[in-house]
């Protein structure tokens, strides 16, 4: 297993690379380009144009502007000023030594703009799929145990709704439901916040102020995943409990929550398991409607304006990141499914 | 029966659990007002970015030389007066074509932490904009020699040519003055730490910013008018969401939402405690994009346009277009029709409105020579002069994303009112970043692969010489160089265009007009309609005014808040 894990790990690495020269290209080749007007601007000017290039890096080669991503450009002379001769070395250390360059917009490393939107992410999506799975995991339970009953028809509506409603709809009917319609009926107040992680003005940690700015986004982000995990474990535990296996534990005379739990559901969340590590990557890219939507400063925010902005460092930065989270949830997926299922070996 | 009453039990808990909630919070009701915004402001330099959100924060706590008010007067800021020639603070060298303009300092402006402000921020801050590698680019950079300090209240600024845009060059929206004695000067202009941190000689104090989601000024208590600003503390709130912003605002939530559209202004017209401000004058300016050299190609006389080469097509165009209807139904009367570059003051030049004549135009295209003979209601050449017979009427029509859906609509309908005319057009979006991207990068525009484009613009604050060079002439045409899309050249505008750099007002006037009748007669572009500039604020916050040359906040020192 070990060897495995460090074979794995070394491929990783490759891949990365190999992903890294792709996103490199497609990002750069993509229409359009960092040097065009926006907000109230249309147009940026020809001097300025010169003048952004030389700043950016822009004025190289792709391959000179990917090298320099990759390893900088400390060991080599630049032409800062524009008169075509390079005079000074430059001053980047490129993503192999951290530096992941800085942002075309704000001119902050793209490391400080990460760091600051990376934890709220985290925060807001870590509770989205916990909650997601806590309620997932009995309605599939009880679903399957209960086929065809009142409940499972209720759910399974519920569930192809809740896999068809778009988000930012969802999130827009919330928040006029909660926060344009209803009032809280001691303070006379919205029911509930439009959006933020806090108060804007408090000082200091409330955890009912958390919470309240919590309630929104996190059902609109978790209705889909809920209605997505269950339906799967519905069908992985209707799978299960018809096989030989459950028939003959039930035939020895164990009592039926025995069976259900200890045999039945065991087997039954193996795959769901697998379905969640290969999930995880959304903790670090986020949810852009939700963000969008309830004001929440995350990374899914980031990555939207930088997109429509063509900052390509925080785009490469974003993209690189979740490629390593994307790869490296699939290792873990595959470990997971090795260890809860002794039949499978990497040997 | 039992059931259900148990079922209304557990929601009325459930409501009760999370009013509970709700009441536990910190005292609600903010001090002072709040301001929500789209996206995040870059820094607080818009020299950098021009992003808008940048020069709205950039307006309460950094000052320039001058700035310009709603109606398009420029007014002194850090300067006692604005020098002119008559008042002896521009000197013209009419022999050698240069200038100098002298400014006088106010002497009682003070940075937050007690040091006046003074000729060596003036002299500091050009020196860090025009940096070759750190720098930035202002309008007319290029023609400053040098900016000097005369004493410690009087700065000079030199110059290479006549610039009649000195008046606003270290003021305005796009520049502020900063701080030598703060600012670090090796971490250079674009990227120094007082972009974000700044030091403030304006009416208001940068006290938090949580990026992606708040920033909270405080008053100036070293504001240089006494008395001002008589709100204590503004909270800028980034809210994506056009929806949500709305809502806040109706809910009391926010006091002012910057660039309110036109959906928007008509949802919260019935709201007594929203009022809109509509700034007097306008800039945005839709129009037409005549692509004059055949698409994808950049030289008008080597690969003219095949249909839009004649300008007798580009008139028949413009008189296919109802703007009357387009204002009415897709900016909800708040449009204003539009037909000449010089349509607001202090350049107004008076160039009769073309009239909507749809049968008029189709009849144009007939006598130009194109012509539907096989009946499918799109038109053939037949001897048009500019493409082989049997070419057909039909061209691409783009646009970009950003600006929504009044102008997707707008779009379709003059789609569909030239089809009335025999004008095929197939209708292409894409977002800002690939339309006006440098050639280099595939931008739509710089590199002529359009037939006809519509969007919006119009120059800022009172000078449109700059702007009518990039638009308009000829060496504005060669890709990257300027924003002559249409490859439209013409010598005598040329000519014109060169003596509009000078400080003769009443010339200027002239010039302009003259302008003004050669673009009429050309038809390089067919300019359409303005939008709305506005911003809804709370009823209780006034003295907001909406201005198309600066940023909301351009008069925050004057606002009150009525009890």
């Amino acid at each position: 297993m070990t060897t495995y894990i460090a074979r794995r790990l070394l491929q990783t690495v490759g891949l990365l690379f190999l992903l890294s020269i792709l996103l490199f290209a497609l990002v750069n080749v993509s229409p359009g380009g960092p040097l065009a007007g926006h907000g109230q601007s249309r147009h940026i000017s020809p001097e300025k144009i010169e003048l952004l290039k030389r700043q950016f890096g822009l004025d190289k080669p792709l391959p000179t502007q990917y090298l320099v991503w990759l390893i900088g450009n400390d060991w080599m002379r630049v032409d800062l000023d524009g008169d075509g001769v390079p005079e000074s070395y430059g001053t980047r250390k490129g993503i192999l030594r951290g530096d992941l360059g800085f942002s075309f917009r704000t001119r902050q490393p793209v490391l400080v703009e990460i760091s600051q939107r990376l934890p709220n992410t985290i925060y807001l999506m870590t509770i989205t799929m916990l909650l997601a799975v806590l309620i997932a995991i009995p309605i599939g339970i009880i679903s399957a145990i209960k086929q065809y009953s009142a409940f499972d028809i209720t759910v399974t509506t519920f569930s192809f709704a809740g896999q068809a409603i778009p988000e930012f709809w969802l999130g827009l009917i919330l928040i006029l439901i909660f926060y344009a319609w209803l009032r809280n009926p001691f303070t006379g107040e919205p029911l509930l916040p439009s959006g933020g992680m806090t108060t804007t003005g408090s000082v200091g940690f409330h955890l009912g102020d958390r919470v309240v700015h919590l309630i929104l986004p996190v059902l609109t982000g978790a209705l889909g995943w809920i209605a997505w995990y269950s339906r799967f474990l519905r069908s992985s535990m209707l799978d299960v409990i018809h096989k030989d296996y459950l028939r003959t534990a039930r035939a020895k005379g164990l009592p039926q929550k025995t069976v259900l739990y200890k045999h039945a559901l065991r087997n039954a969340l193996i795959p769901l398991i697998t379905l969640l590590a290969l999930d995880l990557p959304y903790i670090f890219s986020g949810a852009i409607f939700v963000e969008i939507l309830f004001s929440w400063p995350g990374m899914g925010r980031l990555y939207y304006q930088a997109a429509l902005n063509r900052d390509y460092p925080i785009l490469m930065a974003v993209l690189i990141i979740g490629a390593a989270f994307i790869i490296l949830s699939n290792l873990l997926a595959d470990i997971l499914y090795a260890y809860l299922d002794p039949r499978v070996r990497y040997d | 029966m039992v059931k259900s009453f148990e079922r209304v039990m557990w929601v009325l808990a459930v409501l009760a659990l999370v009013s509970g909630i709700t009441a536990c919070q910190p005292a609600q009701k903010q001090e002072g007002i709040v301001i929500v915004i789209a996206e995040d402001p870059p820094s607080f330099n818009p020299t950098i970015t021009d992003a808008g959100y940048d020069a709205l924060v950039m307006e309460l706590v950094m000052l320039g030389l001058s700035d310009v008010d709603a109606d398009g007067n420029v007014f002194p800021e850090l300067a006692t007066e604005l020098p002119t020639q008559a008042n002896g603070g521009v000197l013209l060298d009419e022999e050698a074509g240069t200038m100098s303009v002298t400014w006088k300092m106010r002497t009682d402006v003070k940075w937050q932490d007690g040091k006046p402000v003074t000729a060596d921020d003036v002299v500091f801050t050009y020196e860090a904009i025009a940096n070759p590698e750190t720098g930035a680019w202002i309008a007319g950079l290029d023609h400053i020699e040098s900016v000097e300090k005369v004493d410690d209240y009087t700065v000079k600024v030199n110059y290479n040519a006549i610039y009649p845009g000195y008046l606003t060059q270290f003021g305005g929206e796009q520049v502020a003055i900063w701080p030598a004695h703060y600012c670090d000067a090796t971490q250079g202009f674009v990227s120094w730490n007082c972009n974000r941190q700044p030091l403030s000689n304006g009416p208001y104090v940068l006290k938090e910013w949580v990026n992606g989601d708040h920033m909270t000024f405080v008053r100036n208590e070293n504001y240089y008018v006494a008395g001002k600003p008589s709100i204590d503390v503004i909270t800028v709130k980034i809210v994506p969401d056009e929806s949500v912003r709305k809502t806040m605002l109706i809910n009391g939530d926010a006091d002012l939402d910057m660039w309110t559209t036109e959906p928007v202004i008509a949802d919260l017209q019935d709201k007594p405690n929203v009022k809109v401000s509509i700034s007097p004058n306008n800039r945005w300016v839709f129009r037409l994009f005549f692509n004059l050299a055949a698409k994808g190609t950049t030289d008008p006389v080597a690969t003219p346009h095949p249909i839009l080469s004649d300008v007798r097509v580009r008139r028949a165009i413009r008189m296919a277009i109802d703007v009357d209807k387009i204002g009415q139904e897709f900016f909800l009367g708040y449009a204003k029709p539009v037909w000449t570059e010089f349509f607001r003051e202090p350049y107004v030049c008076n160039i009769p409105r073309p009239k909507y004549d749809p049968t008029a135009a189709a009849a144009l295209l007939e006598e130009v020579g194109w012509k539907d003979t096989d009946g499918d209601g799109m038109r053939e050449c037949q001897g048009c002069g500019t493409a082989e017979d049997g070419y057909k009427m039909e061209m691409e029509f783009i646009t970009y994303s950003g600006f929504g859906e009044p102008l997707l609509l707008t779009q379709q309908l003059i789609a569909e009112m030239l089809g009335q005319i025999g004008i095929k057009l197939n209708l292409s979006m894409v977002e800002s970043s690939v339309l006006w991207a440098a050639s280099t990068d595939g931008g739509i525009e710089q590199s002529g692969n359009f037939d006809m484009a519509i969007w919006d613009d119009g120059y800022g604050g009172v000078d449109p010489t700059d702007y009518l060079w990039s638009y308009y002439y000829s060496e504005a045409a060669t890709p990257d160089y300027g924003y002559n899309y249409g490859r439209w050249m013409n010598e005598k505008f040329d000519a014109l265009m060169d003596e509009a750099y000078t400080l003769d007002e009443a010339r200027r006037k002239e010039v302009f007009c003259e302008m003004a009748q050669i673009l009429e007669e050309e038809l390089p572009e067919a300019l359409l309609f303005t939008a709305v500039n506005a911003d809804a604020h709370s009823a209780r916050l006034q003295g907001v005014q909406s201005s198309t040359n600066d940023l909301v906040t351009w008069n925050a020192a004057d606002w009150t808040l009525a009890k």
